[in-house]
């Protein structure tokens, strides 16, 4: 097989390749196997047509379609591999010459990936952000921990307060005639939780238990029923119970109950640990992740459009995916948020131009300083998702096996060595 | 003497008769009335072979019934024609 590879544009090319003959006829012979399986012929049981009989018949060219269907898959990659480029989309495929008993030469122009031209990715500097962690975002922490803790009490008498949890009877009136939705018994509300249309929780606070009311609101304009949209509409409301929800008092029994501490400075000093422990994880993610995209800024790529096509296919797959998981299709939710499939796509650009660029860049930084993963790295990276998903190690390492995974975790270790010598030749290294 | 492409009717293809030609030996659908020295000269003429031997079958046409009408097909006469040796052989076109 003589492969040659010739480039026209700055990230596309035409692979010309050329197989011989006897190639050929193999792929014929293993045609004719097939495609002899499914004619009838009269006189013959099926599959049972001799070949010259069958190429008298239906002429040798019928054969060559399932020909190129054999030989193609087996020889591409080869001619790939021989003329050393690495395509990125699938290729366009024109036969240039067909025939038994002649070499087949076929073009394939392909798209590939491109050349990266590397910028600065040393010495780069991260914006300073803050990650300390302050008193405030402790106690916030700790306020989080009371309203989990807390208890619903029912309010006897006194007034509505914001926060505070109502069950009420409505009936909404548009012009005196009610309508369909705007009616409810016994229905709970958390006032301030802007569940329902602005104005209306506003004007139930201050209402007391066994009080009735008619509140006036106007729907938004943009609401999601048409023929309420921009209306306005008078509730008569009725309220039964005020819940309150009270908080336990922030003292060493809180502590105790809460958690396995003896006293709320204990409590405290641990959720400080605790916030450090994340900030520094989220620090740590911010510096690798500014690095990388400065990295990839710095670069001069001429990314194909197929590239980051592929990109944006894959992220809509993922969020496919995650939809469905809540129990949405794709279309459902286009329909909820009232955006076009094609629009998500545009949203999606921006980030697959970046991950792609991010990505392309890294693997050429890894190549640049010769960034190797070893086998006992690659062992080690094994036994640490064993011990996560509670997996014997050897377990884990045949499925990985089966599934070809073991090669994406050697680059997913190469990326993450590669950001790593970002990270220590910053400029402002931790 | 009657014309040969009146005695030699079709070639008979099939997967018993494309065996046969290894042996040299071809199949044709022959003329009810001819013999087998009338068949030997025929091929002969047409294919410009040589003929060993030939052997026939007379073949009965096999009751049909098409709804409620019975019927035959017609009687056929196969011949086997053997070529000698030396002879080239015959391509058979039609299939």
């Amino acid at each position: 097989m003589k492969a040659t590879w010739e480039k026209t544009e700055k990230n596309q090319g035409v692979l010309t390749v050329e197989v011989e003959p006897e190639k050929l006829d193999k792929a014929l012979d293993q045609a004719f196997r097939k495609v002899v399986k499914k004619v009838s012929v009269p006189g013959f049981r099926k599959g049972k047509v001799p070949r010259p009989i069958f190429e008298k018949r239906f002429g040798v060219e019928s054969l060559y379609q399932d020909a190129l269907d054999i030989l193609l898959p087996e020889v591409y990659p080869e001619a790939v591999d021989e003329a050393g480029i690495e395509p990125v989309d699938r290729p366009e495929i024109d036969v240039e010459q067909l025939e038994k008993g002649q070499p087949f030469v076929f073009k394939a122009i392909v798209t590939v990936k491109p050349e990266v031209k590397l910028g600065e990715y040393k010495g780069l500097e991260v914006p300073e952000k803050d990650f300390s962690v302050s008193a405030e975002d402790v106690d916030a922490e700790l306020k989080r921990m009371q309203e989990r803790q807390g208890q619903l009490v029912a309010v006897e008498d006194g007034k509505a307060e914001n926060k505070d949890r109502v069950i009420i009877d409505f009936e909404g009136f548009i012009d005196g005639e009610p309508f369909e939705g705007g009616k409810a018994e016994r229905y709970t509300l958390e006032l301030g939780s802007g569940q329902f249309i602005p104005g209306f929780e506003d004007q139930v606070v201050g209402m007391g238990v066994g009080e009735e009311k008619d509140v006036v609101v106007t729907f938004p304009e943009e609401y999601h029923a048409e023929e309420l949209a921009g209306k306005e509409a008078t509730f008569k409301v009725k309220l039964h119970e005020i819940k309150r929800l009270e908080l336990p008092e922030l003292d060493d029994e809180f502590a105790q109950d809460v958690s396995e501490f003896d006293t709320l400075d204990e409590l405290k000093q641990d959720i400080e640990n605790k916030l450090k422990e994340s900030k520094k994880q989220e620090e740590e993610n911010y510096r690798r992740n500014t690095l990388v995209e400065k990295a990839a800024e710095n670069a001069e790529i001429d990314l194909p459009e197929v590239m980051i096509e592929n990109e944006i296919d894959h992220m809509m797959g993922h969020f496919e995916q995650q939809l469905r998981m809540q129990g949405l299709t794709l279309d459902q939710y286009a329909q909820f948020t009232g955006q076009e499939k094609e629009a998500l796509r545009e949203q999606f650009k921006e980030d697959a131009e970046k991950k792609v660029r991010a990505n392309l860049v890294l693997e050429k930084i890894a190549e640049e300083e010769n960034i190797e993963v070893t086998d006992a790295e690659v062992d080690e990276e094994i036994k640490k998702l064993a011990e996560q998903m509670d997996r014997d190690e050897k377990e884990v390492r045949r499925l990985l096996e089966a599934q070809g995974g073991l090669e994406q975790v050697k680059n997913e270790l190469r990326t993450r060595k590669t950001i790593d010598l970002l990270v220590s030749n910053s400029k402002n290294a931790a | 003497m009657k014309d040969p492409r009146d005695i030699i009717r079709r070639p008979l293809v099939t997967e018993k008769s494309t065996d046969l030609m290894e042996e040299k030996k071809y199949v044709f659908e022959v003329d009810k009335r001819a013999n087998k020295t009338e068949i030997k000269q025929a091929v002969e003429q047409i294919f410009g072979v040589k003929v060993a031997k030939v052997n026939t079958i007379n073949v009965k046409g096999k009751k049909k019934r098409f709804g409620r009408y019975q019927g035959f097909t017609s009687n056929r006469k196969k011949a086997i024609v053997q070529l000698t040796d030396d002879s080239k052989s015959i391509e058979i076109f039609e299939a």
